[in-house]
């Protein structure tokens, strides 16, 4: 269990996360913010709450939408400086609206969905190769779990997890792509059951609990049997001031919503 | 370089990739279902611990590829080449070429040389790797290329296409024979000529069995190996194309975007006015059979060289008959 003071300060860190996305999609006016907004407690625990070791652990972000929650949480921990999040998006801007291989921070992101885990895994096979104590962390997301590429690499590690070094996997399950809610557009689940037949141990928590993610994260085993931790969210992020039918996978901030948005996160830090 | 008909040798590849890994720690080596049809089944057994089955998952891996690279390693990909250039184009364009890593995508069964139909005949396996940037394209002729090609490869830090046909391969070239990533060569013949015969991989026994019956007719003739396909070496075909009357490409491939789409180009480029033909697979899907049926029907053997070159010519003579090669058991079909 976490202190209270550890607890308060992922909380807030999430709402750190989900203020810097904020600001850094109202520049444009539009973009990737509800990826942010779904995922904004999973990054502040794996980046603030003592998982990620810097310089050792690898992390993948499959889906390369969520940059955005990437680069809020980055700067948050101060791996970006502040000012380069304003220039988010621009043109020529080093910080792209979906992940490239310019990207900071990640060790692989995929702007093309459903491929990051299969990277992850050659991480870990490389890691188990060269026998070095280094976990690999792969973020995925709900909708990639449409791509079948998934379970090729959800089939693999779980028979060659012996051949690999600690693989452990945070599935960010929202309910959002673009056409929609997912489980409008084909059925994933039952995507505890799913990874469970496959071969991996499953955790499955409210994805904006902070002490569930982490006690979650924390139960990941000292071997290397494969993980999944699937966090259940919202693709607003319970925000009250975004209005309940907005297009949560691309988000229009316009004036007031943008101004209602950060005074609301910006009470919540005060 | 030696006589038709060639000598042949199996597992070239396999013994090469084993050979360079012992002396290499880095290289690590992925298939997919596909063992001892991409020689790899010895590479397994001697270094179980740097073989990884994927399984039928040519996706998956392409991306462990790209993460094993980033990590440092070099990646050996092994499957048929339908299967490791089609199946799984959109990862090889993210999690190799795109960043650049240091894989090798080892396709094997080019062109018309499975029996297995079209969903086995990689017709359009250099088309599709050719329009990505970052990615060589390796196409050797024979065994002795193989073997070099396998270490230059290695060497070079980035992605390659290394197209190699599955089985028997021929041994065309002598132990002296020198593979050079930047280069084209020219087999025989240069300078002025009338006929300009470009070819790679398994058309170089055609083409030189085509500029010896030309040569018997009276007609000069180059001949230029082209093993590296991209980046191409548009100074040595420039030069011999300039020189000559008529320039003929073959390829065992679709006409539409490989060699001679490649050549058609730099002479383009250069403002050549030398007529070109392209032997090759004229855009259609071909079916299951042999390799001499296949070759014979889709117009890939040395008589097809030879009518491009009559044709192009447009002698007033007989278009000469290619001379059937008696092969002596184990040795490589002439088709």
């Amino acid at each position: 269990m976490l202190e209270q003071q550890v607890i308060y300060d992922l909380r807030r860190m999430a709402t750190r996360v989900r203020l810097n996305a904020t600001r850094m999609v109202a520049i444009e006016g539009f973009g990737y913010l509800g990826q942010a907004l779904s995922s904004a407690e999973i990054f502040a625990v794996l980046f603030g709450g003592g998982f990620i070791r810097r310089g050792r652990d690898r992390f993948i972000l499959s889906p390369g939408h969520y940059v955005t929650g990437l680069y809020a949480v980055a700067a948050a921990v101060g791996l970006l400086a502040p000012e380069q999040l304003e220039a988010y998006g621009k043109d020529g801007a080093l910080l792209e609206a979906i992940g490239t291989e310019r990207t900071p921070v990640v060790d692989l992101v995929c702007g093309s969905l459903g491929q990051g885990l299969s990277g992850a895994i050659g991480y870990a096979i490389a890691t188990h190769l060269a026998g070095e104590d280094r976990d690999t962390y792969a973020f995925l997301s709900d909708g990639e779990m449409e791509e079948g590429q998934v379970w090729e690499a959800a089939m693999f590690a779980a028979h060659n997890s012996s051949r690999m070094g600690r693989l452990i996997v945070v599935i960010d399950a929202n309910n959002s792509q673009v056409d929609g809610s997912v489980d409008s557009v084909t059925t994933v689940e039952p995507l505890a059951e799913k990874w469970r037949s496959f071969g991996w141990r499953v955790a499955e928590v409210n994805g904006h609990n902070v002490l569930a993610l982490s006690d979650a994260f924390a139960s990941r085993s000292p071997s290397s049997e494969p993980f999944v931790v699937i966090a259940r969210t919202e693709i607003l992020g319970r925000m009250q001031s975004i209005p309940q039918r907005a297009d949560g996978h691309f988000i229009k901030l316009d004036a007031s919503l943008k101004r209602a948005l950060i005074t609301e996160l910006e009470a919540a830090l005060a | 370089m030696r006589e038709a008909p060639y000598e042949v040798t199996l597992k070239a590849y396999g013994q090469a990739l084993l050979e360079l890994a012992r002396r290499r720690p880095e290289i690590v080596c992925l298939g997919a279902d596909l063992t001892r049809q991409t020689e790899t089944d010895i590479f397994r057994d001697a270094m179980p611990q740097r073989f990884f089955n994927i399984g039928m998952a040519e996706a998956n891996m392409i991306g462990i590829a790209g993460g094993l690279a980033r990590a440092g390693h070099v990646v050996f990909v092994n499957t048929f080449g339908v299967f490791c250039t089609r199946r799984c184009f959109d990862q090889i364009v993210m999690a190799i070429a795109y960043p650049a890593l240091n894989v090798k995508i080892v396709g094997f069964m080019p062109g018309l040389s499975s029996p297995g139909g079209p969903s086995h005949q990689a017709i359009e396996d250099v088309a599709l790797m050719r329009a990505l940037p970052n990615m060589m394209i390796v196409d050797p002729a024979d065994a002795v290329e193989i073997t070099q090609a396998v270490g230059a490869v290695a060497d070079y830090p980035g992605p390659v296409y290394l197209r190699l046909k599955r089985g028997e391969t021929p041994i065309i070239f002598e132990e002296d024979h020198r593979l050079d990533l930047k280069k084209a060569q020219v087999l025989s013949g240069g300078g002025r000529c009338d006929v300009c015969i470009i070819a790679a991989g398994m058309m170089i026994p055609a083409a030189l069995a085509a500029a010896r019956t030309l040569e018997n007719n009276g007609v000069t003739v180059t001949v230029v190996n082209v093993p590296v396909i991209k980046p191409l070496d548009a100074a040595t075909i420039v030069a011999s194309a300039a020189c000559s009357h008529i320039v003929i490409t073959a390829e065992n491939h679709t006409i539409i975007g490989g060699l001679g789409s490649s050549v058609a180009e730099v002479m383009a480029e250069a403002g050549l006015a030398v007529p070109l033909r392209r032997v090759g697979v004229a855009d259609v899907f071909a079916e299951s059979g042999s390799r001499e049926f296949l070759f014979n029907r889709y117009g890939l053997r040395t008589q097809n060289i030879l009518d491009a070159a009559w044709r192009g010519l447009a002698l007033n003579r007989p278009v000469p008959v290619a001379p059937v090669v008696k092969s002596a058991p184990g040795a490589y079909d002439l088709v």
